[in-house]
């Protein structure tokens, strides 16, 4: 080994090896170089720049120190979650060295997410009247319509057969959103019926899909998007009848739920609170693509007779009330619910 | 096809808070030096001397920072920065859709430019103060050693940071019915004028206090205005925005609320504990949130400068404003109708009117305008929405009720008073 090659053996490690950017406690280290003694802090900024990795970022709110012969970046605040930041080392005479940090998980909550699309079946009448989109948590308002797509069977896109309107149909949590389908398309004898002919036509299949860039109320995206499948069938203009529904009795004693067949799906949201048995509180679950209910009691069944009471206002998906079909009576598609009559189914546990 | 909208009920559904009178008789602090230890940094207004009250809504307080900004200048810069609400979003080290920009307000003295943000959308957001000086330049105007003082807010609605954002008519509002505190901020002939609502009723609410602070000030009983559009006598419903405004000599409130009824009241009248009659001068239209409002004058007429959630940008004249009639209820069974607990329905349609008052222009050009501040005498700032937006979507703020929802990018730029 001769003396040159000694010397670059021995230079090597003090200027050629290369620096590394840590991130330590919220603060950006350059490590492996030593500050210059001419450089002077109004220097720093540009030996050592740290952003949110995005393109033209101003520099980041923050102060340089020197620590131990380190150079020290400190940001003004604490990195924020789910944001990727960028560090950048540029001395001259040193290879410029980039660095990646993200900051924090999101770990206070979970992602929201799409929990439900109702009706569950796969199956629409050609004349379904309304779908729901149930979330985890609170969403954002005024962006809905960009985030729900219907594709036909081709995969394609097709004109949104709903009512698009500014004022999404939110409930008061904003955990549920309401979609109509365009009432004007359902209707028999309007013009928008005999033009474009109904929403959901017979036989054909299709797929709403909601994209996860919907943000939630704390201005995050959804943790993914959800795609529901259906069919549509022929239309649906029979007014439930109660006297078709199955009741299931359950023993006295027991906290056997109480359970009721339909022989079509109800509307998810209005069965789910338009059926109660008067004087005994219990909770309610809605299942097998909404043709059960199943009442369970918080006390144990006393034997005796009850009476199932039922909301004229229950509809069925396709709009039909209690005894009354959807485009039969239009004037009284919003009549109010107070003069509404009650329907009712006795039973009788033992 | 886009349908407008097809309800739109009244008033906040259930506004209802438990009562907890932290603050009784608390004196006000200050003046001191150190760390202005703001919980949130919500609306701006300009005293004497260069000192900027923050109203901080989460806090419960206001807070007089006095910023030794004393320079004199004549005219504002003229300023044109597109994507503010990036490049804040950068300099905090977040995403601009983090960034909630709460107030703009111009120091009247140095005509430099303030902002209050929250830097984060959620309860734990952080309130950063901002200026942009005569040359342009966005810098933080840090409150971690600053000569300050600050009087708490009592009867303020009780604070609960993790509750989620709650629907209102507008929008979505804030969860944390201690945002609710703070709706707007004036300083007015030698005191601080708060407009918000407290717990007590949850009433409409206005607070004088005077400055210096000494001592906590409760606010007025409530403030109840015949809202003609609605046919019915409000006090539930929080002033939106308001202004002082000099007639006759005489200093009153001029503020508006949901629906833009236009209501004057007399600074005098502003006394705790009081029930405080505001008279409805003008209807600027339903459906519409006021969202800030300059006074100014321009070739010997006076104007008002509206934004507006949906009606864009209104120029009202009001020359001659103390001549306007009250817009009062037509009949004795109008003057009995008052908003029930819990409101869902409209007042009397008998009792209501369409529009009235003053006559107003709309500026067309002037879209997606969410904060607006006086820059000098010919000028005004504004902050938009490069999407153009015409109608304004409101989500939840957390130094305030609501913030907009943003469609592009933030500018900030001036234009010449119209």
């Amino acid at each position: 080994m001769n003396v040159k090659a000694a010397l670059v053996f021995l230079l090597l490690p003090l200027s050629g090896l290369a620096q590394t950017i840590q991130l330590e406690n919220g603060a950006f280290k350059v490590a492996g170089w030593h500050p210059d003694r001419a450089a002077t802090p109004a220097d720093w900024s540009s030996i050592f720049a740290v952003s949110v990795a995005q393109p033209q970022a101003a520099p980041m709110l923050g102060t340089y120190s020197v620590e131990d012969g380190t150079l020290v970046f400190r940001p003004r605040f604490p990195l924020a979650a789910g944001v990727r930041y960028r560090a950048v080392f540029e001395a001259t005479g040193f290879p410029r060295t980039e660095a990646f940090f993200d900051g924090p998980e999101r770990a206070d909550l979970p992602a929201t997410k799409i929990v439900g699309i109702y009706p569950s079946t796969d199956v629409l009448p050609s004349n379904t009247l309304r779908m729901y989109i149930y979330f985890s948590a609170a969403m954002s308002r005024g962006e809905a319509w960009d985030h729900i797509h219907v594709l036909d069977e081709n995969g394609a896109p097709i004109e949104l057969p709903f009512l698009v309107v500014d004022q999404e149909l939110w409930d008061p949590t904003y955990q549920r959103l309401t979609l109509l389908f365009d009432p004007g398309r359902i209707k028999r004898g309007l013009v928008l019926n005999e033009q474009l002919g109904p929403p959901i036509t017979e036989g054909k299949r299709y797929a709403l899909v909601i994209d996860g860039q919907w943000r939630d109320a704390r201005g995050l995206p959804l943790s993914r998007g959800f795609r529901k499948t259906f069919q549509g069938g022929p239309p649906d203009r029979n007014p439930p009848l109660l006297n078709l529904w199955r009741v299931s009795t359950p023993k006295a004693g027991s906290l056997d739920p109480l359970v009721i067949t339909f022989p079509k799906p109800m509307d998810y949201g209005m069965v789910q609170r338009l059926i109660e048995v008067p004087g005994v509180s219990g909770s309610v679950v809605v299942d097998r693509q909404e043709t059960e209910w199943r009442f369970t009691p918080s006390e144990p069944w006393k034997a005796g007779d009850y009476r199932l009471l039922v909301n004229a206002s229950l509809e069925d998906i396709s709009g039909n009330r209690i005894n009354r079909a959807f485009d039969v009576d239009r004037s009284k598609l919003a009549a109010d619910r107070s003069s509404e009559a009650t329907g009712s189914l006795p039973f009788s546990v033992r | 096809m886009r349908t407008k909208s097809v309800a739109f009920s009244r008033l906040a559904t259930g506004m209802f808070f438990v009562a907890g009178l932290a603050f009784s008789a608390t004196p006000a602090v200050g003046p001191t030096s150190g760390k202005a230890d703001l919980k949130s940094a919500g609306q701006l207004a300009f005293g004497p001397n260069g000192v900027l009250f923050v109203g901080d809504a989460v806090g419960a307080a206001v807070y007089a920072i006095e910023t030794g900004d004393t320079k004199p200048a004549q005219t504002a810069p003229a300023v044109d920065i597109k994507g503010i609400n990036e490049k804040i979003g950068s300099m905090l080290g977040t995403m601009p859709d983090q960034i909630l920009i709460n107030d703009i307000k111009v120091n009247p003295i140095s005509k430099k430019i303030y902002l209050s943000v929250s830097r984060g959308r959620g309860p734990d957001g952080i309130p950063v103060i901002l200026r942009i000086d005569n040359t342009g330049k966005l810098q933080e105007f840090p409150l971690d050693n600053v000569k300050y003082s600050m009087v708490p807010l009592p009867d303020a609605p009780e604070s609960k940071p993790d509750a989620a954002p709650r629907k209102t008519p507008e929008g979505m509002g804030a969860g944390n019915p201690r945002a609710w505190t703070i709706t707007d901020m004036s300083f007015v002939d030698g005191k601080v004028v708060v407009a918000g609502v407290s717990n007590e009723e949850f009433s409409s609410d206005l607070r004088s206090i005077p400055y210096p602070f000494k001592e906590a000030v409760t606010g007025t009983k409530n403030v109840e205005i015949w809202h003609s559009q609605h046919g019915r006598y409000e006090s539930r419903s929080p002033i939106r925005t308001f202004i002082p405004y000099t007639i006759d000599k005489q200093e009153f409130i001029l503020a508006t609320y949901a629906c833009t009824p236009l209501v004057k009241m007399p600074v005098s009248a502003l006394k705790p504990g009081a029930k405080v009659e505001g008279d409805t001068i003008a209807e600027l239209g339903v459906h519409n949130t006021p969202l800030e409002m300059i006074p100014y004058r321009k070739q010997g007429h006076d104007y008002l400068l509206v934004a507006n959630s949906i009606r864009g940008i209104m120029k009202v004249n009001v020359d001659n404003l103390g001549s306007y009639k009250p817009i009062v209820p037509k009949n004795d069974a109008c003057k009995s109708s008052r908003e029930p607990e819990v409101s869902v329905r409209d007042g009397m349609k008998s009792c209501g009117i369409d529009a009235g008052g003053t006559p107003f222009e709309t500026l067309k050009e002037l879209k997606g305008v969410y904060q607006m501040a006086k820059a000098d005498e010919s000028h005004v700032l504004l902050l938009q929405d490069s999407a153009g937006v015409e109608t304004v979507n409101f989500n939840a703020g957390n130094a305030g009720i609501y913030t907009p929802e943003i469609k592009g990018t933030l500018d900030l730029k001036t234009i010449a008073l119209p």
